[in-house]
């Protein structure tokens, strides 16, 4: 594998297509032992040669009459291909007319025949291929002049002459991304994100030198691909010494480095589809911060397939209704028996074909790819309808929360659309309730900080939502502006099983008492969990203990029931 | 067993021929003695008696490339000659110079 890595160590590929058995002898001979020669008896077959190895070949020499496929007909075929029109092709005949004839279709230069001698042939096919491929790096180079790696084009050229000689050798496909890339840009400056990616290249390089071969290229931006000789493990290692890095030098956390391998790649599909499933692998751990790598299996070629199709069928989903808002019911327990208090607005899509979907489906689905804000809108507009319905039905406000993704905080309508809609619905700021989560938080905080106080100003309520589940410091909750705290369900999941967890839920509501914010307890399914909760403090509580999200009608019998018991 | 002295005789123009076969006289041979029986030898014959001047051209044609190639010369120059007159379609009686291809093809034959 060791010759695969450099340019140097490979040889030349050319293609002679002639259907001459003699000729074919005659040229092979002269340039075997300095190109890797592949032979074509007719058009058809050099097609198919071409077709299979798009990459491989410098050279073409191709005689012009020949059965099934004319040398006319190659050239025109090649030079309409996006992937072959860049290799030169040198006709060889002995006849005039056909010479200008294929310079005219895109030949670069012809052989008469009988052959020139072997020197002036070789002589004049070297300077061709040098031509060439001056020529193609205008358009495109070997390296990234930044990082050395190989650029895209080459490193697909690569990996099918690797694949020609070691056809057997099993290789892995690994994307390399870097998280928030822009980001490292943005605050840290151009040349330090330059020296991030050198530093990432340079592993990719040590990484493959240890497997004793294999292709580095730097695809785009921040996206870098392998081709290695397969493995079990990906690299902890590796990973590990460039987060570190980037985490001495930037003091955070959201920018990482994540691998998405296609192990033992499926050779009979093509290369660049080795690489969409290493980066679908890749992207399925976007969100997880506890893992950096990820490996492709059918599951995740499945699972984004049923992705596309949410994606593709979300706008018909709003139009048809098929979204709907449903309610989960929030109970003050502070009093002698809980009441009714507020709700919150939970999206279900029930899909014509899928079924009810959950929403853990499609919600961190379309939050990755920006649809979120739509969904958002949507659900905004309902509950605030539903408020004024409850108001002109029964004459009491449910106030009800909404969800206010990490994107909306970027919205510079934000501001307007809540507004609009609470004047719209004749609701006042009391009626209608904020939820941000808390790893929005971590984002951006001086620009959420703003927005969020210029929502408080109007005297919108902020919710602050998974609370503990992000990365807030202790520090910065005494100025984060917020109005309640909600308790991440996962404390109250596990505070009866692990002592640890119900120690954290009395630090939380012990915060909530300094920050002088009440605090809602998400999830609570058991008495034994709203019993301790209420024991301890807590104000506000949601869950099935009380009640699954209800459809409006369904939410509607539980106000009929908390007014007539509390007349 | 072909030989180059044997080519030379017959009329071939050895140098040339094995020049181009990089002085790989194992070559040189193994390819002259394969052209022979080139396939396009029968398929001109063939064109020619069911009067197919297109086919026969592409024959003559493609045996004219390799035996120029090998400068079989005394071959080389009667199908030089009937690919001209072929690749103008020319309405002659083809029959005596198709034999005089044949014949040399069968003197070439023997020297292997």
């Amino acid at each position: 594998m060791k010759r695969f890595k450099e340019k140097d160590g490979f040889k030349k590929h050319i293609l002679i297509v002639d259907d001459e058995f003699a000729n074919r002898e005659i040229l092979g001979n002269i340039f075997n032992g300095v190109y890797e020669v592949t032979y074509a008896e007719d058009g058809e077959q050099a097609m198919e040669i071409l077709g299979e190895r798009p990459y491989d070949f410098s050279l073409i020499l191709l005689d012009l009459l020949m059965p099934k496929m004319d040398g006319f007909t190659v050239i025109k075929l090649c030079k309409e291909n996006e992937l072959l029109k860049r290799i030169p092709i040198i006709v060889m005949t002995s006849e005039k007319d056909a010479e200008i004839e294929s310079i005219k279709l895109g030949a670069i230069d012809f052989i008469t025949k009988p052959y020139d001698m072997p020197e002036v042939i070789l002589a004049r096919t070297e300077r061709i291929i040098e031509f060439a491929e001056d020529k193609n790096i205008i358009q495109a180079t070997e390296k990234d002049s930044l990082t050395g790696l190989y650029t895209k084009e080459y490193f697909l050229r690569y990996i099918s002459q690797i694949e020609h000689y070691a056809p057997e050798t099993k290789m892995d496909a690994v994307v390399l991304n870097i998280d928030h890339f822009h980001l490292i840009n943005e605050i840290y400056g151009r040349d330090f994100g330059d020296e991030v990616l050198v530093l990432v290249a340079n592993e990719l390089l040590d990484m493959i030198e240890q497997k004793k071969g294999g292709l580095a290229s730097r695809i785009n931006a921040d996206i870098f691909y392998v081709y290695l000789e397969h493995k079990g493990i990906y690299g902890y290692n590796v990973l590990e010494r460039i987060n570190k890095q980037i985490y001495e030098r930037t003091s955070t956390h959201n920018i990482r480095v994540r691998l998405g391998v296609y192990p033992d790649v499926d050779k009979s599909v093509q290369p660049e589809m080795w690489y969409d499933r290493a980066v679908i692998a890749c992207n399925r751990i976007r969100e997880d911060y506890t893992r950096n790598v990820a490996y492709y299996d059918n599951s995740l070629y499945e699972r984004a397939i049923y992705e596309e199709k949410l994606i593709r069928d979300f706008y018909t989903a709003v139009s048809e209704k098929q979204l709907m808002v449903y309610f989960q019911p929030k109970y003050n327990i502070t009093g002698e028996k809980p009441r009714l208090s507020s709700a919150e607005a939970l999206i279900r899509w029930k899909h014509p074909e899928l079924g009810m979907i959950s929403p853990g489906d499609f919600v961190p689905l379309f939050e990755g790819n920006g649809l979120i804000q739509q969904l958002d809108n949507y659900v905004w507009e309902e509950a605030a309808r539903q408020i004024k319905e409850w108001k002109d039905k029964y004459g009491v406000t449910i106030p009800v929360s909404v969800n206010v993704s990490r994107i909306d905080i970027y919205d510079p309508k934000l501001f307007d659309k809540l507004t609009n809609l609470i004047e719209k619905y004749g609701l006042t700021t009391n009626e209608y309730m904020l939820e941000i989560t808390e790893s929005a938080y971590s984002d951006n905080v001086n620009e959420l900080i703003e927005v969020v106080n210029k929502l408080r100003g109007r005297g919108f309520k902020i919710e602050l939502d998974d609370f503990g589940s992000g990365y807030s410091s202790l520090n910065m909750l005494t100025t984060l502006p917020i109005d309640v705290l909600k308790m991440d369900m996962k404390f109250i999941r596990n505070m009866l099983v692990d002592y640890k967890n119900l120690k954290l839920v009395e630090i939380i509501l012990d915060i909530a008492r300094l920050l002088k914010v009440p605090v809602i307890a998400e999830g609570v399914e058991e008495e034994k969990q709203y019993q301790t909760l209420r024991d301890r403090g807590c104000d506000v509580i949601q869950g099935y203990y009380f009640s699954k999200p209800l459809p409006a009608a369904e939410f509607n019998l539980l106000i009929e029931k908390d007014l007539k018991e509390n007349q | 067993m072909l030989t180059i002295d044997a080519l030379k005789e017959f009329g071939a123009n050895v140098d040339e021929g094995l020049a181009r076969c990089m002085n790989n006289e194992a070559l040189y041979l193994r390819l002259a003695g394969t052209v022979v029986d080139e396939k396009n030898f029968d398929r001109l014959k063939d064109a020619l008696s069911a009067n197919n001047l297109d086919e026969a051209f592409e024959a003559a044609h493609a045996l004219k490339g390799a035996l120029g190639n090998l400068a079989i010369t005394p071959v080389y120059e009667k199908v030089v000659e009937i690919t001209e007159l072929l690749r103008a379609r020319t309405d002659m009686d083809y029959t005596a110079l198709e034999a005089e291809i044949e014949g040399k093809r069968e003197e070439l034959r023997k020297l292997l």
